[in-house]
């Protein structure tokens, strides 16, 4: 029973996503009964399983003896399936009012449920094979929705998209082999499972190898240089690019990069190598160009990319200090960023799907005229720039002072990227939001503000739901950051 | 939580925050209902502030927003927040009639209200945190109030502040956060211990200065003053006044606890400040002298007063063990400011609710008539340039005897005196060109003829009863506070200097003597010499009537807003950044693109498609285009199958 309480929130939105698949619904609202459906069971089954607490580790499938297929149930895998489960049902939600103008939602909300299996199977994969398969699986359910609108553009992106996965994962893959090579066992061990006896004399080949598998994984997690694919996939219908590209798919990147640094190699093996220093140097200038560029692209959506390539090295940034605070920190910002960033994207898909305006200047003078839109947007964009007492402060506060704690010199470079980014930050968000506020005066042509309004309340529910939880988080950062506490104790 | 919790705080802090939403809804309904209701909440929290008064409160509510928020209430904290009470109803009332014909009021309600919270969580803070937190929120719901026009102007204005406020928020943060690293603590009493218990100062010389630009450019010190004669000059009169008498202040708050508590007595920082204050004491001056616009000479006659409690701030600092004169000038001086400039902006305000004008040489004339507004602003002229038996005298003159106090010390000590001189007389001098400005403009509006005078755009009387009442009342009180010094002005510094880290004064200084007189009366003659030999010689001509036009003498090109700091960081900063950012962008694709310029002479070079519509095309299309054929995905995914075929390879 317990293991079936593991495998069911993984397989069951596979099923479910597959025989979607070949079913034309002939009305929308039997379509989104049966999408919901599966989507919320999903969801409590997924809650249940982590916080019920009788969930049990299951191998699916033996190679040899110590090649398997497992799934099982950590601090970390509960910290990132329950963030994954809410906000796909908001998503969901979202999704179904989103997608009618965009077509094809059959299709879409078949993968987009796959998806969800998929991502819940990275985060309770108990060793390296299965989460590298489920990684692999993840690039492909995704290619369909990146590609959604068929156009050019959407393919480019979508072969843009695939290659860089594939070469993430080829370097991931040397990853594994390693540790296969040279651990006791491939399983996700806090502390590593390096096996000392083999390790000696190949220290600088396995740091070598770690840096390859950091970067793999990093292909997901948009670093620097390997960053290309995210802005792209912007091209992607919103919630895809909420979801996926701001939560799912990029955070699976992190997760990953988590499992392998604290769960594979070790960061006893690390801290104090060239590796750890790769990793914070690669996450400092990541930080600082992402937001560079995001305040040089007028383009809504994109410009929020490359805040999301910012923002995700903030959070490889706090896993490269190697302690557990820095874990704390790391997934403190996870957890922040993920609820403000889906929530500007939602915002940006809001207006992209009632005005079809996709760039900055184009929005002047819609924040009266789409006030809940325009409200959340600007509450979570402070949050994003990290102005007390709005969320993302917190978390910031946190990396800067474990940064600190750590010791490490290069941490410090960490922080002034910190700072600067949070200055760039400040001027790529509030551009839009003063802007949408206070127009310039322009001479608009007539019939400029018609359709300009909020969404129903299929998009507008969520944008509150999401803002509102925004701020309590802002305001009560306590018990969140205790349970990560508790999570990342385990690693010592 | 701490056992002796008190209810009046945060009810200062979040009663006017909940009362500004609850009006904004209210005012969707009925906005007459809404202005009352505004009235009534300031009302209350004044009432609430009074209450305040001789008790020694605490807050602390930990865990809230991290680090958790610690307010108290005691001696200066009370004083300020009385203040902040009392001025905040006056505007509120004030409002009603100067936005009548306004749009977008219930917006501006909703934002004066959480400002006005903001504004007491600073001055109620106990701990650099809780400070900081509500500093940004005053910041940002201010930024709104400043905009409330949306001409062009001032939205720039309004931008120029979002800008200095968001950039100087963050340096204080990082500040404030290398001083949490240090110290362990944020807390204004245990940071005084801690530093007490330093020998050696100099390590925090850098986190002082870093905490200290977000204040500083708030209390629009040189040279981050930037933003502050044109948010003065084009936000509504009572939010200009709202942001004279207290939200400027906050910074001044922030840099004496600075101050007191981090660099309590340390003469190093107390020169540094002094520079500082010098600087903008004169620089606020002489523009204001040469404006010829209504608000912005009562804008940079802000900027100056600002530096004049510098001057004592850091008089503070520098005399050490005597600096009670220096600590009550200050909090003396940054009363009867927020008294002055209250009155001075409420009448501007008179002025532009008739008119819609501020430029000098249309609104001349326009008090000529108008007994009472005249009295009124004569009180505040008198008051604000130091004329004995007004308020403004007294803490100018308690200033003006810490630079003496100190020059006393330097003499009997041997030490050259000739700085502090130097301090002194520009002190007065400064003192002097505050009498020649604000003479002025009381000529302008309320001597001189006007044979054009502007059409009245307001209905009815030029201010209604209620208006006359508290403008008059306001008025009253600074001759009453500067004739009876020591019923009035001693009390309160006795209160608040304690928390500066001073003893009230060993005997009480005997204000109307000739020793100390006699400052004033060299800022009045220097006041005459300026206003005779310069303003009506340079800054006037005659026309063929014989009436005086105003001319705008300011050097166009000495704007250090326009001619650097925009171009630095909207032109040359974010170039600077794109080139890079772009540089790196095409590292990776342009090494590929080289190396493929290098092997294969026949490519192109073409480094990414900008789309692809071959990839999984389902039409009909070329089929001799492979799909990977160009750009850096094709040599990711060629590197990624040879890593594969090498691991096979070591595997088997």
């Amino acid at each position: 029973m317990g293991a079936l309480i593991t495998v069911l929130p993984v397989f069951f939105p596979i099923l479910a996503g597959i025989c979607l698949l070949p079913v034309r619904f002939k009305e929308r609202k039997q379509r989104e009964q049966w999408v919901l459906t599966i989507v919320v069971l999903n969801a409590i089954f997924a809650l249940f399983a982590i916080w019920s607490g009788k969930a049990e580790a299951f191998t699916l499938f033996h190679f040899s003896d110590k090649l398997s297929l497992e799934l099982h149930m950590d601090g970390l895998s509960k910290v990132f399936g329950t963030m994954v489960s809410v906000l796909w049902i908001l998503t969901t939600i979202y999704g179904f009012e989103y997608m009618t103008h965009e077509g094809h939602e059959d299709r879409f909300f078949a993968f987009f449920t796959m998806t969800f299996g998929v991502v819940l199977g990275i985060a309770f994969s108990g060793n390296f094979l299965t989460m590298y398969l489920f990684y692999e699986f993840l690039t492909l359910v995704t290619l369909p929705l990146v590609m959604h609108a068929m156009d050019n553009k959407a393919r480019h992106a979508g072969k843009m998209y695939i290659l860089y996965m594939m070469f993430g994962a080829a370097l991931a893959f040397i990853g594994f082999v390693f540790v296969y090579c040279y651990g006791t066992s491939i399983d996700f061990v806090p502390g590593g499972v390096l096996n000392p006896i083999l390790v000696a004399g190949h220290e600088t080949t396995l740091q070598l190898v770690f840096i390859a598998a950091f970067f793999g994984f990093g292909v997901k997690a948009a670093v620097f240089p390997l960053y290309r694919w995210l802005p792209k996939a912007s091209v992607a219908p919103t919630p895809v690019t909420a979801l996926l590209h701001a939560v799912a798919v990029v955070k699976s990147g992190i997760f990953a990069i988590i499992r392998l640094t604290y769960y594979s190699f070790g960061t006893d093996f690390l801290v104090g190598t060239v590796a750890q220093n790769v990793m914070l140097v690669a996450a400092a200038i990541t930080i600082v160009f992402g937001s560079t560029v995001a305040l040089r692209t007028p383009h809504i959506k994109r410009r929020f990319a490359y805040s999301t390539v910012s923002n995700l090295s903030y959070i490889i940034f706090g896993i490269a200090l190697m302690t557990p605070l820095g874990l704390a920190a790391a997934l403190m910002h996870m957890i922040y960023h993920a609820v403000l960033k889906i929530t500007l994207f939602f915002t940006a898909g809001a207006v992209l799907y009632k005005t079809h305006r996709e760039y900055l200047y184009e929005v002047e003078g819609f924040g009266r005229l789409m006030p809940v839109t325009f409200a959340a947007m600007t509450i979570t964009g402070i949050g994003l720039v990290g102005i007390p007492p709005f969320a993302g402060f917190h978390s910031k506060w946190a990396l800067a002072t474990a940064a600190v704690q750590g010791g490490n010199p290069v941490s410090y470079l960490g922080i002034l990227a910190l700072i600067i980014s949070a200055l760039l930050t400040a001027l790529y968000v509030f551009y839009i939001v003063v802007r949408a506020y206070f127009p310039r005066n322009k001479e608009y042509p007539e019939g400029y503000y018609d359709h300009v309004q909020d969404p129903n309340w299929y998009m507008k529910g969520p944008l509150i739901i999401l803002t509102i939880a925004s701020l309590v988080l802002a305001f009560t950062p306590g018990p969140l950051m205790e349970a990560l506490q508790r999570v990342v104790m385990y690693l010592n | 939580m701490g056992i002796n919790n008190s209810i009046i705080l945060p009810f200062l802090v979040f009663f006017p925050m909940l009362g500004g939403v609850v009006g904004y809804i209210i005012g969707r309904k009925n906005k007459n209902a809404r202005d009352y209701w505004a009235m009534l909440v300031t009302l209350l929290t004044f009432g609430a502030s009074l209450l305040l008064i001789g008790k020694e409160e605490v807050f602390q509510e930990a865990g809230i927003c991290g680090l958790g928020l610690l307010f108290a209430g005691g001696g200066l904290q009370v004083i300020l927040a009385v203040l902040t009470g009392a001025i905040w109803f006056i505007t509120a009332i004030y409002s009603k009639e100067y936005f009548q014909q306004d749009r977008n009021r219930n917006r501006y309600y909703l934002f004066m209200l959480l400002t006005e919270g903001a504004t007491m969580g600073i001055f109620l803070s106990a701990d650099f945190f809780t400070t900081f937190i509500f500093f940004e929120i005053m910041s940002f719901t201010s930024f709104v109030m400043v905009m409330h026009d949306e001409t062009q102007e001032a939205i720039r204005a309004a931008h120029t502040y979002l800008a200095v406020a968001v950039l100087g928020g963050l340096v204080t943060l990082m500040g404030l956060f290398m001083l949490y690293q240090k110290t362990g603590t944020l807390q204004m009493d245990l940071l005084q211990q801690f530093m007490a218990q330093q020998t050696d100062k100099s390590a925090f010389y850098g986190i002082g200065v870093l905490v200290f630009f977000g204040f500083a450019a708030k209390a629009g010190l040189f040279p981050l003053h930037i933003w502050l004669p044109n948010a003065y000059t084009l936000a509504p009169a009572p939010a200009s006044a709202l942001l004279s008498c207290l939200l400027t202040k906050t910074g001044v708050f922030g840099i004496m606890m600075i101050t007191a508590k981090i660099f309590f007595h340390d003469a190093p920082w107390g020169n540094f400040m002094l520079v500082l204050g010098m600087i903008t004491m004169l620089m606020g001056a002489i523009l204001a002298l040469f404006s010829i616009n209504l608000k912005r000479t009562l804008a940079c006659s802000s900027m100056s007063q600002i530096g004049f409690m510098m001057v004592g701030i850091a008089m503070q600092g520098i005399l050490g063990e005597h600096n009670a004169l220096a600590a009550s000038g200050t909090l003396l001086h940054f009363i009867n400011h927020s008294m002055l400039k209250l009155v001075l902006f409420l009448s501007a305000g008179v002025v532009f609710m008739n008119l819609h004008e501020l430029d000098l040489n249309k609104i001349k004339g326009f008090g000529r008539d108008k007994l009472l507004l005249k009295v009124v602003f004569l009180m505040a002229l008198l008051g604000i340039g130091g004329i004995p038996f007004w308020n403004g005298y007294v803490s100018k003159t308690l200033l003006h005897e810490s630079i003496v106090e100190y020059i006393h010390i330097l003499e009997e000590a041997g030490q050259s005196v000739l700085y502090m001189k130097t301090v002194e007389y520009l002190f007065l001098f400064a003192g002097g060109l505050t009498l020649a400005y604000m003479t002025k403009i009381f000529v302008a509006v309320f001597v001189e003829k006007n044979s054009h005078p502007l059409p009245v755009q307001k209905q009815g009387a030029y201010l209604n009863p209620v208006n006359k009442v508290i403008l008059a009342l306001c008025a009253l009180a600074l001759p009453v506070c500067g004739m009876l010094p020591h019923l009035t002005q001693d009390r309160i510094s006795a209160l608040g200097v304690t928390f500066l880290g001073a003893h009230a004064p060993d005997h009480a200084v005997e204000y109307f003597a000739w020793v100390n007189l006699k400052g004033a009366v060299i800022s009045l003659i220097v006041g005459a010499a300026v206003y005779f030999l310069f303003v009506r010689t340079v800054l006037v001509r005659e026309n063929e009537q014989g009436e005086t036009i105003y001319l705008d003498r300011w050097p166009a090109w000495l704007n250090l807003e326009d001619k650097v700091y925009r171009p630095i960081l909207l032109g040359i900063l974010p170039f600077i950044g794109g080139f890079f950012a772009r540089l790196a962008g095409t590292l990776t694709d342009g090494f590929i693109s080289l190396l493929r310029m290098a092997i294969f002479n026949s490519d192109n070079a073409r480094v990414v498609p900008p789309e692809d519509k071959y990839f999984s095309a389902y039409t009909d299309g070329e089929t001799d285009k492979t799909v990977y054929r160009e750009g850096f995905a094709r040599s990711l995914l060629m590197i990624g199958i040879g890593l594969a075929i090498a691991m096979l390879y070591i595997l088997i």
